[in-house]
């Protein structure tokens, strides 16, 4: 159990207002946008209106004659200083600006700099393109049929194919198949999302000729590692480069890779002199920035006759686009997609992933998810609902009968994880009470008596987050620790920078809580900083819910290091030993005589004015934390739905979530970061797609046609917890930004497929649009 | 993004004075908003432009007109058109199949079904807006098509000037809303 601190100093626990809020609802903010400098000019990107063309010219001569434009910069261009093409962040390469031939629609063709934005974009528009149209490959499927056409010509392998991965024991798998009473099948594709975050992205790339110096204001989920790409990329000495993440405005993996838009803007400063600014439209983010899932997944099941389940198979094809922009650690080509047996305990399985290009654009992002962890554990939780479909018996009794019992974990997955804690029964019952399972299905029988339709859907999910052991993983060759230094002022404030950056997570306030809780220093009395690299320690970055199980255990070992050396101060300052002594949160005391102590803001002061002798001055630490294990938090999401036979729409009656993160820091963050995930989830599962048409147009490439939940969308949360610590986390915590969005699509479409199962529906691809749902009610004779 | 457009309107004229018109590529472009013949490549082979403005989007079409099959004996024809924006922002193509039959009235009726093909910018708008956009164009076509029968055949005729980008996004968006059912 975690001590409780008093209100005023804050510590876990504590539903404190989020500290950053207050500049943020004033509009005080100061995003990438917000930058101005001095001289300041503009870029704007020419795009491909191909999916798949061979560029035959570019002509900018209209272009750099309109008044106002200082460079018009071609992939040729950047060819001769070998910068057309970029490494992406999985042993891939992208380009820049596109030369040969443009591989998807919205492709980067030519960068534009003019004085104003209006001028850079009227320039744009001036510069002529000649294509010659090829053949598009738009289905995955057909990407490795002999027919297809050849998409990648820069590589040596001429083919469409990027690699195949497999893990598990397929042998035993195949027997234990072979062997099985019952199987279950299902296919399900995990359908191209983007993430859309509200601020789009964007730099100011601001060269000092005078210095050599180059400081770069980016969108950045991950700003030192950024920082050293842009060194290697470019030649420019990294003590030269600083890069800065201002406010950011949401990323949920979208602000992870590196964009040409950024290159350009680093070129065209270098070239200019002056600083570039680019800014991204939102169509231009949704239609060339990572996107995420696009996963065409087949899972079967085997089991016994009384539910058990024996085994796994997994077969699935990801589609990457034209370039494998994917940004994950370098072992693991599908992720942590592996982490798809779910939270049942069979002892074998098998999963195989085939990686295909197609002329879409390029990708593969983590989503406000660990690596493929919600393609994960929606296939598992889709396949579970369809066995028992198959096995004729409750979805819920099924699940329970085959969770991981407590007392096996840590539990070795058949698929090679070490599960660090869980009680997924736990969290099972507390959903079942909060939505009261038994009363529902017995509305849900006379409802179907009435013609009715209702379902109930039910999501037990597991995540694998906090990337990760650096003897596993890494990113681009850098291990994945992080990072905290905390300084502690004479005045007994404290100052904390961090390797993670905030998107809106809430840092500011949760690192400052952790502080407070390790050194009593109130929270309100600690100042968080992220994202300048020149300050803040060297960290990897904030995705993959790594922020608190990586950089928080950071923050309390480095805490720790402080209150040890703060113990020699006291015992100096109170003239004891340190054994004497006994600490609770904010001060040391003398044992058995609590009256005899000194706080840590006498402790601090005396660092700084009366030192032990022998001992360095200041109060301070750094620590880089590199974590034992993943965490593996989980929950049980219930979702209830009512269907419109006229219309086919789905209405979310219910939503109960019930998530289990192990200790929490902040409540009242970790429901919000729960509410918006859920809502993300709704969306994911009822109405967002990016599509494209058979000549790879995007049909998803605007808000008018990528649809985003609003407040009439979004049906109340109901939210519920279990506890369940993490035994390898300082402080126990696992991480809980990304269950909401791992853990709900599986609940919202189990849902939907249960309303219709009695009609024989065993899986609807999402999103499931009113449409799909009235296709098969007309299909199915409920409606004519 | 591909869509079937299929229209019909009719002619007070006589079905030859009709077909004459129709089966006449440079007369018939001056009836298209926005479409120019700029050369004839052989008897059955055109080169010509079209602007189309939707929103902020202009697109000019450069490209090729072909009658593929003229068949004056059942009043039939199929044409093809295919084109590339000037500015490379995206291509389009058209079959067209047109008919015309003699109504009681000594009228003619027109149908006429097109696959449209459009790649680029355009192609995002969906095929809300396209359908939208075509109807307009339909609708001018179709108004200077009737004027232009009216006109002696050697009379010469001005050239159909391309719509406005207000006029025509304000047109498809109040079409898009005020869908008849």
């Amino acid at each position: 159990m975690i001590s409780r601190t008093s209100p005023e100093i804050g510590g876990m626990g504590h539903p404190i207002k989020r500290k950053e809020d207050l500049r943020f609802i004033q509009g005080k903010g100061n995003y990438v946008d917000d930058v101005h400098l001095p001289d300041m000019v503009y870029g704007h990107i020419v795009r491909s209106p191909y999916a798949h063309a061979r560029l035959k010219s570019v002509n900018t001569e209209k272009a750099k004659a309109l008044p106002g434009v200082l460079a018009v910069i071609t992939g040729e261009d950047l060819a001769k200083s070998n910068l057309a093409w970029m490494p992406t962040l999985f042993f891939d390469k992208q380009m820049v600006l596109a030369t040969g031939k443009v591989l998807f629609q919205s492709q980067e063709v030519a960068f534009v700099v003019a004085e104003d934005q209006y001028t850079a974009a009227d320039a744009a528009e001036l510069v002529e393109v000649e294509y010659e149209e090829l053949p598009v490959l738009v289905d995955p499927h057909k990407a490795l049929d002999p027919g297809s056409p050849i998409l990648r010509e820069d590589r040596e392998e001429k083919s469409n194919h990027i690699f195949h991965w497999e893990v598990g024991d397929k042998v035993a798998t195949e027997k234990a198949f072979v062997d099985a009473e019952v199987k279950a099948k299902v296919h399900a594709v995990f359908q191209r999302c983007h993430p859309a975050p509200l601020e789009t992205c964007g730099c100011v790339a601001d060269f000092n000729a005078a210095t050599g110096r180059i400081t770069i204001y980016l969108t950045s989920q991950a700003p030192h590692v950024h920082r050293t790409l842009f060194a290697l990329v470019s030649g420019i000495p990294e003590n030269n480069i600083r890069v800065v993440s201002p406010d950011i405005g949401g990323g949920f993996g979208n602000k992870v890779p590196i964009y040409p838009g950024y290159v350009c803007a680093v070129v065209a400063s270098l070239t200019l002199g002056r600083p570039v600014k680019w800014i991204e439209t939102r169509s231009e983010n949704l239609q060339s920035t990572g996107f995420a899932r696009d996963y065409h997944m087949t899972a079967e099941l085997a089991a016994g006759q009384d539910g058990k389940i024996k085994a796994m198979r997994v077969k699935t094809l990801a589609d990457h686009g034209a370039f494998n922009a994917a940004a994950q650690p370098t072992k693991f080509p599908a992720g942590l997609f592996s982490i798809c047996t779910g939270a049942y305990d069979y002892p074998t399985a098998f999963c195989e992933v085939d990686g295909v290009y197609t002329n879409k654009a390029p990708g593969g992002i983590a989503y406000r998810c660990s690596f493929r962890v919600t393609e994960a554990a929606y296939l598992i939780e889709r396949a579970v609902d369809v066995l028992a479909q198959e096995l004729k018996t409750d979805p819920v009794e099924l699940r329970r009968k085959n969770f991981i019992p407590p007392h096996k974990f840590p539990y070795a997955s058949p698929l090679g994880w070490s599960y660090d804690s869980g009680d997924y029964d736990a969290a099972m019952k507390v959903a079942l009470d909060t939505v009261g399972y038994d009363a529902l299905r017995k509305e849900q029988q006379e409802k179907r008596k009435r013609g009715e339709l209702m379902g109930i859907g039910v999501s037990s999910f597991v995540e694998v987050v906090g990337a990760g052991p650096a003897h596993t993983f890494d990113i681009a060759g850098i291990k994945m620790f992080d990072s905290c230094e905390i300084r502690v002022h004479p005045t007994g404030k404290a100052m904390c920078r961090m390797g993670t950056k905030s998107q809106g997570q809430g840092h500011e306030t949760t690192y400052a809580q952790i502080v407070a809780q390790e050194l009593g220093i109130p929270a309100d009395d600690v100042t968080v900083e992220e994202g300048d690299t020149d300050t803040a320690p060297y960290g990897l970055g904030t995705y993959a819910s790594r922020s608190t199980p990586v950089s928080g255990a950071a923050t309390a070992m480095a805490a720790r290091k402080i209150r040890g050396k703060a113990k020699k101060i006291a015992a100096h300052l109170l003239e004891c030993s340190e054994e004497d002594l006994d600490w609770e949160p904010g001060k040391f005391f003398v044992k058995g005589a609590p009256s005899k102590s000194k706080t840590i803001q006498d402790i601090a002061f005396a660092a700084y004015t009366n030192i032990p002798a022998g001992m360095e001055a200041g109060l301070e630490a750094v620590d880089y934390y590199d974590p034992p294990n993943l965490t593996f938090p989980f929950g049980t999401y219930i979702c209830v739905v009512d269907i419109d036979k006229g219309t086919g729409e789905v209405k979310v009656r219910r939503f109960v979530a019930v998530d289990d993160c192990g200790n929490i820091i902040n409540p009242m963050i970790v429901e919000g970061q729960i509410h918006g995930g859920l809502t993300e989830g709704l969306a994911i599962a009822f109405m967002q797609q990016i599509s494209y048409d058979e000549s790879g147009n995007v049909q998803g490439g605007s808000f008018m046609d990528y649809l985003i939940p609003t407040a009439v969308e979004t049906p109340h949360w109901e939210t519920g917890k279990t506890c369940t610590p993490s035994p390898h986390h300082p402080f126990g915590a696992k991480g809980v930004g990304e269950s909401p969005n791992v853990g709900s699509p599986a609940a919202f479409v189990n849902a939907v497929v249960d309303a219709l199962s009695h009609l024989g529906v065993k899986h609807i691809d999402m999103p499931i649009a009113p449409w799909k749902v009235w296709n098969i009610l007309k299909e199915k004779g409920v409606v004519n | 993004m591909s869509i079937e457009i299929e229209k019909t309107f009719q002619a007070k004229e006589p079905i030859e004075q009709v077909w004459s018109l129709l089966s006449d590529p440079r007369r018939v472009a001056t009836c298209v908003p926005g479409a120019k013949i700029t050369e004839q490549v052989d008897e059955k082979t055109y080169k010509g432009t079209i602007s189309v403005k939707v929103g902020p989007s202009a697109t000019d079409y450069k490209g090729e007109l072909e009658i593929v099959r003229l068949d004056p004996k059942n009043y039939e024809m199929e044409i093809l058109g295919k084109g590339q924006d000037v500015r490379g922002r995206g291509s389009a193509s058209m079959k067209m199949t047109s008919k015309l039959r003699s109504l009681e009235d000594g009228g003619t009726e027109v149908t006429s079904v097109s696959e449209v093909n459009v790649v680029g910018i355009l192609a995002q708008m969906g095929s809300r807006v396209i359908s939208e956009v075509s109807n307009i164009m339909f609708q001018q076509f179709t108004k200077n098509f009737q004027a232009q029968l009216q006109r002696p055949a050697d009379a010469a005729s001005p050239e159909a000037k391309p719509i406005s980008a207000a006029s025509l996004a304000w047109a498809a968006a109040k079409g898009a809303f005020h869908r008849e059912s």
